[in-house]
């Protein structure tokens, strides 16, 4: 699966979703089709799944309250390893990540 | 509906109005074309028809003149050598008339010079009889001796052969004596034969004593018009070199030019008769045959043979002309000489008066280089003259006569061919074949004339049975066109008459289906147009509703959105309760991307210290204002309520906002840290970005808040992750709160404007006043953004411990 436009670029291959380019759209709605791919994702049941942040240069407010509301949803799959990969490159990462791994202990947060 | 029906309409007039109009057009009409054509293809066959014919009757008429022509040629060609040679031989027989007459005479006297004794005996016969012996008389003036008038013939003896006294030599007086049978004899010849003008006796060198019959007064007239000639020997003054060339014939005879004594002078006006004459000559010998012993001669003029030239008559004007081998014209009609463009003029010899009309000094090219014939032969020559300013074409037609000895006056004697020639015009000799080309002509546009009528005729005939028989063939098209007009022009009951089967007959029908088919969409078409015009009415009606709902709701809209705006506004601290505090000087800037911000900022007073809230909405618009006044609100309560503690605080408006999250459906949450100022100190507590403290001495603190608390609304319960810090905040400390609409500020090139870039700013203005701290941090920032679009909501709070 993929969603890409000209700003940016979101796509799967098996479990690991790759996030590329500049988010902000506006409002949860808009990030409804991205939300849509990682729950098609978590739906086939991998036995672990990881997040490649590390191409996501920006993500506006409402694209961490969709990270956030994700990471609540794979708290109820305390099973499945989840990793988060950030970039220290990317300023937004270091600050807003953390509280990913706050709200579900299994999400491992790989910031190189 | 009444509209489009009509614009269809309008549409088909504006169609038939481009067609070219089926009628009245020269050659439009499939009728015309037809007539042109039918009317064209027997015109082109008459013509090519008419044509060959035509060109058949040109060549056998070419081919008529052109055998005619050539028939006549040969004829008249025949005729004319036939008939120039039978005047050659009448003139020959002419000449040769004069010859015998003479020879005859020279004989006679020849044999008379033979015999002597015969000569002597007959004059001394001849003296017994009265007029033959000569009264000889002396003319002292004139110094010669002449007989005296009324004797037969005259004779005269020159000065030279006198003696002193007047008197003849004896030997002179004998050769006189010796002579007097000349009047005997000649009286006879000269009245039979031709007319002669005179016969004479001229003797030898020695002696030339001259004979003449009949009697003149000869020496007078020769002291007249020959002055000198009674000095000078006769022969030498009057023909000189006769003799001579007489002496080298009685040597060799074979040096004649031509094999005669006989010797002709060229024609000459005589000196006694004024008339053009021509003399013969024929010398005579001595007894042995050693010496030229004179000549007896005869003057013939040349009337006769003028005579038997003008004789000649060949067509209408046809004439003929005897001329020397040199071209010299010694016969022709006055007509003839100006015809042939002659002019005559007098050439004066030595001892008689020349005559000159060459043709080869004719005024006209053709006729002056007209060749001469061989002897024997007869040339034909066409020459062209002007006659009145006309050209006029000549048949010339010559032909020689016998040749003869001629003496001419500084050449000598040589052999010389008369010539005789034929002239006849050509308009006179072709008149038969121009007649038959007349003929032919005239006969050859009588032809023509006939193939035309007859062309013409048909055509006319052709047409006029295809006029008819057009209207009919076309009567089918012709119906169908008009139909065709008529169906243009709206007409869609319009059908045409079928009759036969032909191929006009299937269009018809094929015309009629179509136009019922047309009529039938037609109808059908004004039908559905209504149809879908009565759906569109109504459509447009649903659309103008809803426009006008839409427009409602709007405003609406509008005004909720205002409203919340405002309420936003309101709830926002006043500039004069931030001036309330005593401690802090506060400034504060919020710009919110959207017309209802989701940035949150609040300072509350209490007396001995304050509590300033900052935090940020995730997204923006009514939704998360909306979730901005429920924090205020909330916080507003607890405050009231007492409660300090930073961490129940967060606690407890996380719960009550997660609550009402969950309720709403809202999805947002927000970050959210405040800060607690009391007695030169502040407590920081709750996530949000980080807090920046510049010192009085302008060091700079980033203070993290990440590990102070969590996003609120997001977790029914943050307590675990809640926590505070406290740091000392002294008189001229400067803090500066703010959201990511700040530091995530692009510029037009995309970078972002950056905390580094914040501190900066404010570092640079921490000795001002907060207001102008943050008026410097703005336009800065103002600066950085230019015309890039700003995506999130800007708020900036700066404090200051006075």
């Amino acid at each position: 699966m993929e969603i890409k436009t000209g700003e940016y670029n979101v796509w799967n291959e098996g479990s690991t979703i790759h996030y590329e380019g500049t988010l902000r759209l506006s409002g949860t709605d808009a990030y409804q089709p991205i939300l849509e791919l990682m729950q098609a994702v978590l739906a086939e049941k991998p036995q672990n799944m990881v997040l490649d942040l590390t191409q996501l240069e920006f993500l506006n407010s409402s694209g961490i309250n969709l990270l956030a509301k994700f990471t609540i949803e794979l708290r109820k799959h305390p099973e499945l390893p989840v990793k988060v990969l950030g970039s220290t490159r990317i300023p937004w990462q270091s600050k807003s990540l953390p509280n990913l791994q706050k709200l579900h202990k299994g999400v491992e947060l790989v910031i190189t | 509906m009444a509209d489009l029906g009509r614009l269809g309409k309008e549409t088909f007039v504006n169609g038939s109005a481009a067609m070219p109009p089926v009628k009245g057009g020269a050659f439009t009409s499939f009728r015309t074309k037809f007539i042109a054509l039918i009317g064209a293809t027997v015109l082109l066959s008459l013509l090519v028809g008419g044509g060959v014919g035509l060109w058949n009757v040109g060549k056998l008429s070419h081919d008529a003149s052109a055998e005619i022509e050539s028939g006549l040629t040969k004829a008249n060609e025949e005729y004319l050598t036939r008939y120039i040679n039978m005047t050659s031989q009448r003139a020959t027989l002419m000449f040769n008339r004069t010859f015998d007459q003479v020879t005859g005479l020279a004989k006679l006297s020849q044999s008379l010079i033979d015999n002597p004794q015969l000569n002597q005996d007959l004059n001394a016969f001849l003296e017994q009889y009265p007029g033959f012996s000569d009264k000889m008389t002396y003319n002292s003036a004139a110094n010669w001796m002449q007989n005296a008038r009324g004797e037969p013939s005259v004779i005269s003896v020159w000065g030279y052969l006198l003696d002193e006294n007047g008197r003849m030599r004896p030997d002179v007086l004998e050769a006189v004596r010796n002579t007097q049978f000349f009047d005997l004899v000649v009286p006879s010849l000269m009245t039979s034969g031709q007319d002669k003008l005179q016969m004479y006796y001229v003797g030898p060198k020695e002696r030339p004593i001259m004979r003449t019959m009949p009697y003149s007064d000869q020496a007078q007239t020769f002291d007249q018009l020959y002055p000198g000639n009674n000095s000078q020997n006769w022969w030498d003054f009057f023909f000189p070199g006769v003799y001579e060339a007489w002496e080298s014939w009685l040597k060799d005879p074979s040096t004649r030019p031509v094999p005669t004594d006989i010797t002709v002078l060229s024609p000459y006006v005589d000196a006694i008769t004024g008339k053009l004459i021509v003399s013969y000559f024929h010398p005579l010998y001595t007894r042995s045959r050693d010496a030229v012993a004179g000549m007896v001669a005869m003057d013939v003029t040349l009337e006769q043979l003028t005579q038997l030239v003008e004789d000649v008559k060949i067509a209408e004007t046809g004439f003929a002309f005897l001329s020397q081998q040199n071209g010299n014209v010694l016969t022709i009609t006055p007509e003839g000489e100006s015809l042939l463009g002659l002019t005559e003029v007098s050439a004066t010899g030595a001892g008689v008066t020349g005559h000159e009309r060459s043709l080869l000094k004719s005024t006209f090219k053709d006729v002056a280089s007209l060749r001469m014939p061989r002897p024997g032969a007869t040339t034909i020559d066409h020459v062209t003259v002007e006659k009145d300013g006309k050209p006029m074409g000549l048949l010339v037609v010559m032909h020689p006569i016998e040749p003869m000895n001629m003496w001419q006056p500084n050449k000598g004697i040589a052999a010389e061919n008369l010539m005789l020639g034929f002239v006849v015009p050509d308009s006179e000799i072709y008149a038969s074949l121009y007649g038959a080309q007349k003929q032919i002509s005239s006969a050859t546009n009588s032809i023509v004339k006939g193939i035309l009528a007859s062309v013409l005729g048909f055509l006319a005939l052709v047409l006029a049975l295809s006029i008819p028989l057009s209207r009919r063939f076309t009567a089918g098209l012709v119906n169908l066109a008009d139909a065709a007009g008529r169906l243009t022009r709206g007409d869609y009951d319009v059908q045409v008459p079928v009759k036969g089967r032909d191929e006009v007959a299937l269009v018809g029908s094929a015309f009629n289906s179509m136009a019922r088919e047309i009529r039938e969409h037609t109808e059908m078409l004004e039908h559905r147009v209504a149809e879908r015009t009565s759906q569109l009415a109504s459509a447009n009606d649903e659309i103008q509703r809803l426009y006008d709902k839409m427009k409602d709701e709007n405003l609406r809209l509008g005004a909720e959105l205002d409203v919340a705006r405002k309420i936003q506004m309101m709830v926002m601290p006043a500039q004069g309760e931030l001036e309330r505090i005593p401690d802090l000087d506060i400034a504060s800037y919020a710009e919110p991307a959207d017309e209802v911000g989701g940035d949150y900022y609040d300072v509350l007073y209490i007396p001995g210290g304050a509590k300033i809230g900052i935090g940020d909405v995730t997204g923006h618009g009514v939704e998360s204002g909306v979730l901005m006044l429920m924090v205020q609100s909330v916080s507003r309560a607890l405050y009231e309520r007492g409660v300090t503690d930073p961490r129940e605080f967060l606690d407890v408006l996380n719960r009550s906002i997660y609550k009402n999250v969950e309720r709403t459906r809202t999805d947002r949450h927000l970050s959210l840290a405040f800060v607690d100022y009391a007695d030169d100190a502040v407590t920081i507590s709750g996530q949000h970005e980080e807090v920046i403290i510049i010192r009085a001495d302008g060091a700079v603190e980033r203070l993290d808040t990440m590990d102070l608390g969590f996003p609120i609304g997001l977790e029914a319960n943050i307590n675990d992750f809640l926590a505070s810090t406290t740091v000392p905040f002294a008189r001229g400390d400067v803090m500066v709160l703010f959201t990511d609409g700040i530091t995530e500020a692009e510029s037009e090139d995309g970078r972002l404007y950056g905390i580094d870039n914040l501190v900066a700013s404010a570092r640079r203005s921490h000795h001002e006043p907060a207001g102008l701290i943050a008026a410097t941090i703005i336009a800065d920032l103002r600066a950085h953004i230019g015309k890039q679009k700003v995506h999130d909501d800007i708020t900036l709070v700066v404090l200051k411990h006075r």
